[in-house]
């Protein structure tokens, strides 16, 4: 598919972007998260999209599976309103709060400290510890 | 900016003020509602079973006495279920022993009480130890027959359970499959025990021996309902058999705020616990770029709230900052409207099947592979700190930052040149 981006003209994969769009859809409804990590490499590594062109345009891919997603498990009874009202604001605020801590912090340090927190609870998870 | 802060903030107060409204509300009516209960003080005769307990009233749980006096020489059990009701799932995947076929039969109830517990007597401790040896391989039905409580399991056995016929295509359009007719009575009792264990997953929380009874019958049990039991009644009868039993007695548990009672998941928690760990951990999701998910959703399920209430609420906590997003980044038409929603109806796609996967896998099924799904993140995002990428990701940046000051100017040369 032939995409249009200020004046420039790009070549998108849909080989690549549906079916790989489609399977973070699953595992991103499936367990609650948000795709963007995922999505994000999908496009500017598979689909060799340039960032400027992927920032925007995965964001409503996104869109798209969290809307569907939150209304089918809403559909499935999986909705607590009072916990989502509890959450909410809270996830508000860290969004908020984040940027603004993140500005004064070296990116590729927090990454290095989020990478070995993600492999301990995932560790944890697979009852490793 | 500033429009989007006086949003946000009227919201907060919004929602502090709903949920501060519905706990306070819903204390009233329990109060309002609260009767003495007129325990049973008759004169224990043969074949009946009497009993007594020290409370009636709970406030976040406690611990409850209950006496009584059976038929001597007779083992005793005793029931507690809370009147609130959840839901518990099981899709039934194991081969049948005879011929080797797996049904894949989804059975499911909304009327799991909250909480239930089954006290046997002392002298089955035994049989208590030896099902949490064998870990996640315990059976509620094995502990039933071994500590002789088939006859007195109750409540459970009655409760209303759906099945349905799932098959790998109805899952994947996301369906619960073909309802199947209602079971018969014997097979209800099979399947709820099975739910039991679904809901409640350890031993100690099905069962428990802390019960003593003399040689003239009667007995002596202690519970403790946990600080995050459900509000509302809780009924306990004590049972020899089938049909001997005492009356039921209710004790009531309140619920105060900041306690709130998570309907959904079962719960009760304290209203600042889960805000707080929201709030931390999404503003360390946004530092580290993946989003708050990846982190919550696991804590969350450790702490004990189930799988599929996380994986439902969590999820749209992320509509408005993505809608804010969306809407930010088109004021100054920086996304391309035809692959974002091309992708986003492959991603609709997913969506549609995901949730119900959520339903029919079991919580280690969910473990193990977010699990997975950590590792390949962490992958990522080590791969994202080597020095050939951030070399790429820099110059990356500049450009981003050029193309979207150069659309930033360019929206605002039109809203000048409109206006």
């Amino acid at each position: 598919m032939r995409i249009e981006f200020w004046g420039q003209e790009f070549k998108a994969n849909l080989f690549i972007g549906i079916p790989g769009a489609f399977i973070i859809a699953i595992m991103s409804s499936m367990f609650g998260f948000g795709g963007g990590p995922f999505m994000v490499p999908l496009m500017t590594v598979f689909m060799r999209l340039p960032m400027y062109v992927v920032v925007g345009s995965s964001l409503l891919a996104i869109f798209f599976n969290t809307l569907m997603g939150t209304a089918r498990h809403y559909g499935f009874g999986n909705f607590d309103l009072i916990f989502f009202l509890i959450m909410f604001p809270a996830a508000i605020i860290g969004g908020f709060i984040g940027p603004r801590i993140a500005k004064r912090l070296s990116p590729v340090a927090v990454k290095r400290v989020a990478v070995l927190g993600l492999l301990i609870l995932a560790l944890r998870l697979l009852g490793v510890f | 900016m500033k429009k989007f802060v006086s949003i946000f903030t009227i919201f907060l107060v919004m929602t502090l003020f709903t949920v501060s409204v519905y706990a306070q509300k819903a204390t009233e009516q329990k109060q309002a509602e609260a009767k003495p209960i007129e325990q049973k003080t008759e004169e224990a005769q043969k074949e009946t079973v009497t009993i007594q307990i020290d409370k009636t009233q709970l406030s976040g749980g406690g611990k409850i006495t209950i006496t009584g006096k059976a038929p001597a020489g007779k083992d005793v059990y005793i029931e507690i279920y809370s009147e609130r009701k959840v839901r518990a799932a099981r899709l039934d995947s194991d081969p049948d022993p005879k011929t080797g076929k797996r049904p894949y039969i989804f059975y499911m109830t909304d009327d799991m009480p909250a909480y239930y517990r089954l006290i046997v007597p002392e002298k089955y401790k035994s049989v208590l130890d030896d099902a949490k040896a064998k870990g996640r391989k315990w059976s509620v039905s094995e502990v039933i027959k071994n500590t002789g409580a088939d006859a007195v399991y109750g409540y459970p056995a009655k409760i209303k359970i759906e099945r349905y016929q799932t098959t790998l295509w109805a899952s994947i359009i996301g369906s619960r499959g073909e309802k199947l007719e209602p079971m018969d009575e014997k097979e209800n009792k099979k399947r709820s025990m099975q739910l039991l264990k679904a809901k409640f997953r350890s031993v100690g929380n099905v069962f428990s021996s802390n019960l003593k009874i003399e040689q003239d019958g009667t007995f002596k049990a202690e519970i403790e309902l946990p600080s995050n039991a459900a509000p509302g009644k809780y009924h306990i009868i004590a049972k020899v058999g089938k049909d001997i039993k005492s009356e039921s007695v209710a004790v009531e548990n309140f619920v105060t705020f900041p306690n709130v009672y998570l309907s959904n998941a079962g719960r009760t928690v304290n209203l600042f616990f889960p805000f707080i760990l929201t709030a931390a951990i999404t503003t360390f999701g946004v530092i580290m770029g993946a989003g708050g998910g990846f982190i919550l959703n696991p804590i969350l399920v450790m702490l004990g709230l189930p799988h599929t209430v996380v994986a439902g609420s969590v999820m749209p906590t992320v509509l408005f900052s993505q809608a804010s997003g969306i809407y930010n980044y088109s004021k100054i038409k920086f996304i391309s409207w035809k692959l974002g929603i091309t992708l986003g109806i492959a991603m609709a796609a997913g969506g549609f099947i995901g949730p119900k996967l959520t339903e029919l896998i079991t919580l280690e099924q969910y473990k193990f592979l977010f699990g997975w799904v950590l590792i390949i993140l962490a992958a990522l995002m080590l791969w994202q700190t080597t020095p050939g990428y951030l070399e790429k990701n820099k110059k990356e940046q500049a450009i981003l930052k050029e193309f979207k000051k150069r659309a930033e100017e360019a929206a605002k040369k039109k809203q000048q040149g409109g206006n």
